[in-house]
């Protein structure tokens, strides 16, 4: 306490400084996946499969993901059947352009 | 047959089984899937609290790409409530995603309760009221919260 009005950081004093020892030290990191990444949003199945409609009509291979300028991404069948209706983003409400389809 | 609609709401109900929201709760009716029947339970410090407002919630094939018909079924008093329960809530309407499930509409109803929108008024003397004359209104508000009680 005393020493809080006379030390000044350009004399450092490690003596002194040293009032807690550090003896163990556990670092905790949280982690997640990135859901919206992984997930579609408006099937809600797994991105990497197929979407609720192909998998009923056992067409798997031919669905594929897009990405939007958003960097949102659905499986082209769900967000195709959004884009009847509207063209925003199902997410966050901006126009939906198509930046690149893939798997 | 399952439909992707009907596959969506499955998935909608097991998520409201497995992650329940605070104060909802919702569950197909028996012989179809695309009729639900949910209660809402009043916020708490609100003139809502200990209110169990049932609602039912109908579904299309459309679903998710459209939004479901969501009317309550208990008698309701909120400036955006209709006579016949239907609700004025824009995410209902023109503001919907397809990325919006059960859990997301009801908990959006429920939030709703306090915050009512006064420039959409669904029921004009529960908004003015609201916006003019905050006791009467929740005199009111506490008589529909007893009869929610009432008809089990
Ligand atoms: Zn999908
Ligand atoms: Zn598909
Ligand atoms: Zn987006």
């Amino acid at each position: 306490m005393e020493k809080s009005s006379t030390s000044k950081s350009s004399k450092p004093a490690p003596k002194e400084e040293s009032l807690f020892t550090i003896k163990k030290w556990n670092a905790v990191a949280l982690w997640s996946w990135d859901v919206t990444c992984d997930t579609c949003a408006i099937c809600k199945l797994l991105l990497v499969d197929a979407c609720m409609k192909c998998q009923n009509e056992i067409k798997t291979e031919d669905c594929v993901v897009v990405w939007g300028e958003c960097n949102h991404s659905f499986h082209r069948c769900c967000i195709a059947s959004w884009l009847n209706k509207s063209n925003r983003c199902p997410l966050c409400q901006r126009e939906w352009i198509v930046q690149r389809i893939g798997r | 047959m399952s439909t992707p609609a009907r596959r969506r709401l499955m998935r909608d109900f097991k998520k409201l089984q497995e992650d329940p929201p605070a104060g909802v709760s919702g569950a197909p009716t028996e012989d179809n899937i695309l009729i639900w029947n949910a209660v809402i339970f009043g916020p708490h410090d609100t003139p809502f609290e200990d209110g169990t407002f049932k609602l039912t919630i109908r579904f299309t094939e459309d679903y998710p790409n459209k939004p479901p018909a969501v009317r309550f079924v208990s008698k309701m008093f909120h400036p955006n409530v209709y006579a016949d329960g239907g609700i004025c809530l824009d995410i209902l309407q023109n503001r919907w995603s397809p990325t919006y499930d059960v859990s997301a509409i009801l908990t959006s109803i429920q939030s709703l309760l306090d915050e009512p929108n006064p420039n959409s008024p669904a029921n004009s003397l529960a908004a003015q009221l609201y916006q003019q004359n905050k006791r009467e209104y929740e005199k009111k508000v506490s008589a529909i919260v007893e009869e929610s009680w009432m008809n089990e």
